[in-house]
């Protein structure tokens, strides 16, 4: 099968998945700074009590926050999340992903299991890893470099 | 002694260096587009560039005012720098005070992988995997910087290219 059909028909949980960050409403900026550091992920899933998805804090957010709030650091999570929110389940096709992250100009969606409870995260950046497995040689040659090739390359 | 003209040599006889070179297959029209393509095909714009000395607060103030992830550091033209929301994360967050007025060029990533706008979407997409890095600046063959390639923007067209 090609990428397109693969696409098209393999679920979302074939994707790179990565770990969820998990807070309650209390956490504060702060607290979310350092967890995201910590993950290297630059989203917290706000969840309830069930564990059902309620919110995310992103790295907009905390742009946004200290752009304009000078106690910022100091906030409540759960005051300040985004609103627009788009759970995918793990077995819907990859394609579902690629249009709701489309759709809704979303980063990241939650991948919930069939209960609704979040799992995992993934998102624009899986969908990319997922598309490059589908080219090994290009992956096998990728410019991990700063230098642009005509500083680098002899007799270019 | 014998003169040798230019075409009298010992060389063996000219052969192909591309002979044993495999075309690469593909199996759909999705992956022939994203290798046949040029990144210059995608939408690499908006791009947002600053000077290495504007301040970290006017770099933020750009990247929340485009509703984009990052601000390309240019200086005559040429790729200084890359400041993203990441850095915001990694390096600023939790000293924004201290640290608001002071240069981008302190905190920005330097000399950053930069893709061509001659590149398959495909190769752009290899770079972001291999190097971790969401956003990768594209530069023509004089090495300028005529836009930025991300995920997002991948996305988008691999949806067009999968409705098509």
């Amino acid at each position: 099968m090609g990428l397109e059909q693969d696409m098209l028909n393999e679920p979302v949980s074939k994707l790179p998945l990565r770990p969820l960050i998990k807070a309650d409403r209390s956490m504060t900026v702060r607290q979310a700074i350092e967890a995201m550091r910590k993950a290297g992920l630059g989203c917290v899933v706000v969840v309830d009590e069930a564990g059902v998805p309620i919110g995310k804090f992103t790295e907009r957010i905390l742009i946004n926050l200290l752009l304009h709030d000078p106690g910022a650091l100091d906030r409540e999570i759960g005051d300040v999340t985004a609103g627009v929110w788009k759970p995918i389940r793990q077995d819907e096709p990859i394609v579902r992903l690629v249009d709701a992250l489309e759709e809704h100009d979303l980063r990241f969606a939650v991948v919930t299991d069939v209960e609704g409870k979040a799992v995992a995260l993934t998102g624009q950046r899986g969908v990319s890893e997922y598309i490059a497995d589908y080219f090994p040689r290009i992956v096998a040659t990728a410019r991990v470099g700063g230098k642009p090739f005509t500083d680098s390359r002899e007799g270019a | 002694m014998e003169k040798r003209t230019r075409h009298q040599t010992d060389a063996q006889p000219y052969e192909d260096p591309l002979s044993n070179y495999d075309e690469a297959e593909h199996t759909d029209a999705v992956e022939r587009a994203l290798c046949e393509h040029t990144v210059g095909q995608l939408e690499i714009k908006p791009v947002v560039t600053l000077p290495p000395n504007a301040s970290i607060r006017q770099a933020m103030q750009e990247v929340q005012r485009v509703d984009h992830a990052c601000v390309l550091i240019v200086e005559d033209g040429k790729l200084k720098g890359i400041f993203t929301e990441r850095d915001v994360l990694d390096k600023v967050a939790d000293r924004f005070d201290e640290l608001k007025d002071r240069p981008v060029s302190e905190v920005m990533t330097a000399d950053p992988v930069a893709v061509y706008e001659s590149d398959s979407p495909a190769a752009a997409l290899c770079v972001i995997a291999v190097s971790g890095l969401r956003h990768v600046p594209v530069l023509d063959v004089n090495d300028h910087v005529v836009g930025v390639v991300s995920p997002k923007r991948v996305t988008a067209y691999l949806r067009k290219q999968l409705a098509s």
